[in-house]
């Protein structure tokens, strides 16, 4: 397993026809084994980042490193190592979790004993197994989220983006994946992770950044963060730092 | 190797989960292929196979009308039902009664309106030659039209070949009736039959030959139709293909791809593959409908042509035609609705003027110029030469030529908005 780091400078982003930048300027440093959340209110230009640091977008100017025991690495190199569970479900709907995950597997190049391996090991965790040979649109939102998170680790990944990753489930589905995710972190895997639900998110991360408008407005661990402005939750700091207006 | 497989196995699983599509890629041609052929093939019976049956009203008080119902009878194109003693209303209420297309009244004036204008001619002739008496020269009398009566909905081609078969034959019948007027005036009214044999028994012949290197082959609505309907199947798979592409693009499949070690070319082409696959199925079928079930049906049989390799490159490039089609399609679209819509109204426009229905040498000019553009038209093109036109290599190249450009536009077009998506 590599041992990454990840360092932001000073990353901007500006969409065409867009009236402002979705990211001006932001800059911060992932540490390596961390549970590291991106925290933000609607519009904030959270999945913009996420999307910049899988590479699926190219930023307008700055440029995202990936370090291996403080040696860069190449992208190329490190996307094998990379995972990515999107917000919007990934997956074919029409063929069952064992296809899917047989399919984005190999894309993983992995080869048919390892998918075959991972593949019996993650449905039997994300309680899938009784499904296996079922297509993915016959199953529940919380089964999907799961099937939806099994595509995103099939390869074992050291660095995991998640982009809310419980959005629309229930909560028994919730406690089980961020249950998992713990113990997929314990195993190694950094795990970068964005949300709106900041219980959730003040149970689940070790350090945290809080982006407003394209702008880092605070970082730090979680519990520092709080004792600092001397809140008692994390939805006080957020609410402190971004106000109770509307956000589109 | 393994990672192809894998990508190409999804194709498939993909593709055998979508039902709906499947009976529309497999079951759609095959009803369209049997029943327009089942429907083609009796109007081309009708006017190639079948007697023509036809009413004939024989008002003559002579003896030309009979020769002329005669001449009709002789021919064996005709099917005659004569009736007698009806009036010109009346005869078009039996038609429609009947349920018979064509009728033909016979004016009781014909033998001697005839009779007058050849002995007119006949005199002059005469006279010219220096061989007769000198008179009065005589007017040509008007000759009352026969009338001929039809059923509008029946094709004009088809209603102006009756009517010039009668026409000839009445030229037959009015030449005789010259041929004997002219011996009588000579004196010689006895001679004229001997004259008349030689004349008719004698006659020029037309030799009606197909082109084509193969003897057995004679153009009929399977040769047409089954190539014809397959090629427009083979490119509604716009549907299928396009959606399968559009849903990739928005169930973030695509995007997923981005932050993977794998090459979008190599989701691209197991889809393209997958699809040409089916496209090429799509034609065995069908054509093997053709050549086994057709039979049973009272069809003509599909009889496939002898250069096997010909027809390989002619299926394939029609289905990578359809495919790359597909496939821009899908790209340029921004969702089902768009792709499903344009594409089946594109297909069904490309169809019509590509000489699917009609063939294009019966459009106005304006219209053949336009088909040039059409690939169906391209396609159906390479499989008249390897049906009708005996598979000349050289009509080949000019269809290959036209659906490689054809393909290779779909492509860059397909690449191009996929770098503008930002996919590739």
């Amino acid at each position: 397993m590599i041992d990454t780091r990840i360092r932001i400078t000073d990353i901007r982003k500006r969409y065409p026809k867009a009236y402002r930048e979705s990211l001006c300027g932001l800059g911060f440093e992932i540490q390596t084994g961390e549970k590291f959340g991106i925290l933000g209110p609607n519009g904030a230009g959270k999945t913009t980042l996420i999307s910049i640091l899988c590479g699926i977008l190219q930023p307008s100017s700055g440029g995202v490193q990936y370090l291996d025991r403080g040696v860069p690495v190449q992208f190329r190199e490190i996307r094998k190592e990379l995972g990515f569970v999107p917000q919007d479900y990934a997956y074919f709907e029409e063929l069952t979790p064992v296809q899917n995950l047989e399919y984005f597997g190999a894309l993983y190049n992995l080869n048919k004993k390892e998918i075959r391996k991972n593949t019996e090991y993650l449905l039997e965790v994300l309680n899938l197994s009784n499904v296996a040979r079922k297509p993915v649109h016959t199953f529940s939102g919380g089964m999907k989220r799961r099937v939806n998170l099994a595509i995103g680790i099939i390869h074992q990944p050291t660095i995991l983006f998640l982009d809310e990753p419980t959005v629309g489930i229930d909560v028994q589905s919730k406690l089980a994946i961020i249950r998992f995710l713990n113990e997929l972190n314990t195993s190694g895997t950094t795990i970068i992770y964005t949300s709106h639900h900041l219980s959730e998110a003040e149970q689940f991360c070790d350090r945290i950044v809080l982006v407003d408008q394209g702008k880092k407005i605070a970082m730090g661990p979680t519990k520092a963060l709080l004792q600092q402005h001397k809140l008692k939750d994390l939805q006080d700091l957020f609410i402190q730092f971004t106000g109770e207006g509307y956000r589109d | 190797m393994f990672k192809f497989w894998i990508a190409f196995k999804k194709e498939i699983n993909i593709l055998l989960n979508d039902r709906v599509g499947l009976a529309l890629m497999f079951i759609m041609p095959l009803l369209l292929v049997v029943l327009i052929t089942i429907i083609q093939d009796s109007s081309f019976k009708m006017v190639n196979e079948h007697k023509v049956s036809i009413l004939v009203v024989n008002q003559d008080e002579g003896k030309q009308g009979g020769q002329l119902i005669s001449k009709m009878e002789d021919t064996g194109f005709f099917k005659l039902e004569q009736l007698k003693d009806v009036s010109p209303e009346s005869l078009k209420k039996e038609l429609l009664k009947r349920k018979r297309t064509v009728a033909l009244l016979i004016p009781n004036t014909f033998t001697d309106e005839l009779t007058q204008k050849a002995n007119a001619l006949s005199q002059s002739m005469v006279q010219e030659l220096g061989m007769g008496e000198d008179s009065t020269e005589q007017l040509l009398p008007q000759i009352s039209a026969l009338d001929f009566y039809y059923d509008p909905v029946l094709p004009e081609a088809y209603t102006r070949s009756v009517g010039n078969m009668i026409y000839s034959l009445l030229a037959t019948v009015e030449s005789e009736l010259m041929i004997d007027q002219v011996y009588v005036q000579m004196g010689m009214a006895e001679s004229s039959s001997n004259l008349k044999e030689q004349m008719f028994e004698q006659r020029l012949e037309l030799n009606s030959q197909p082109i084509t290197r193969n003897k057995a082959l004679n153009p009929n609505p399977t040769q047409h139709n089954v190539p014809a309907w397959t090629i427009f199947a083979m490119f509604f798979m716009v549907n299928s293909l396009g959606n399968s592409i559009i849903k990739e693009r928005t169930n973030g499949s695509f995007i997923r791809l981005k932050t993977m070690p794998t090459s979008f070319f190599l989701v691209l082409s197991t889809k393209i593959l997958v699809y040409l696959l089916a496209a090429m199925l799509q034609v065995v079928i069908v054509f093997s409908i053709g050549v086994f079930v057709f039979p049973y049906l009272d069809l003509p049989q599909l009889v496939l042509p002898t250069d096997w390799f010909a027809f390989f490159l002619v299926v394939f490039f029609t289905g990578l035609a359809a495919v790359s089609y597909a496939l821009m399609i899908g790209t340029t679209a921004k969702t089902q609705e768009q792709a499903n819509g344009f594409g089946a109204v594109s297909i069904v426009i490309l169809a019509a003027i590509g000489g699917i229905w009609v063939p294009t040498f019966m459009m106005p000019e304006y219209l053949q110029i336009l088909s040039n553009v059409s690939p169906l038209r391209w396609c159906l093109e390479g499989f008249y030469v390897l049906f009708l036109r005996g598979c000349d290599w050289a009509e080949l190249q000019n269809v290959l030529v036209y659906l490689t450009v054809f393909i290779g536009i779909c492509f860059f077009v397909s690449y191009w908005k996929l770098r503008m998506q930002k996919i590739i």
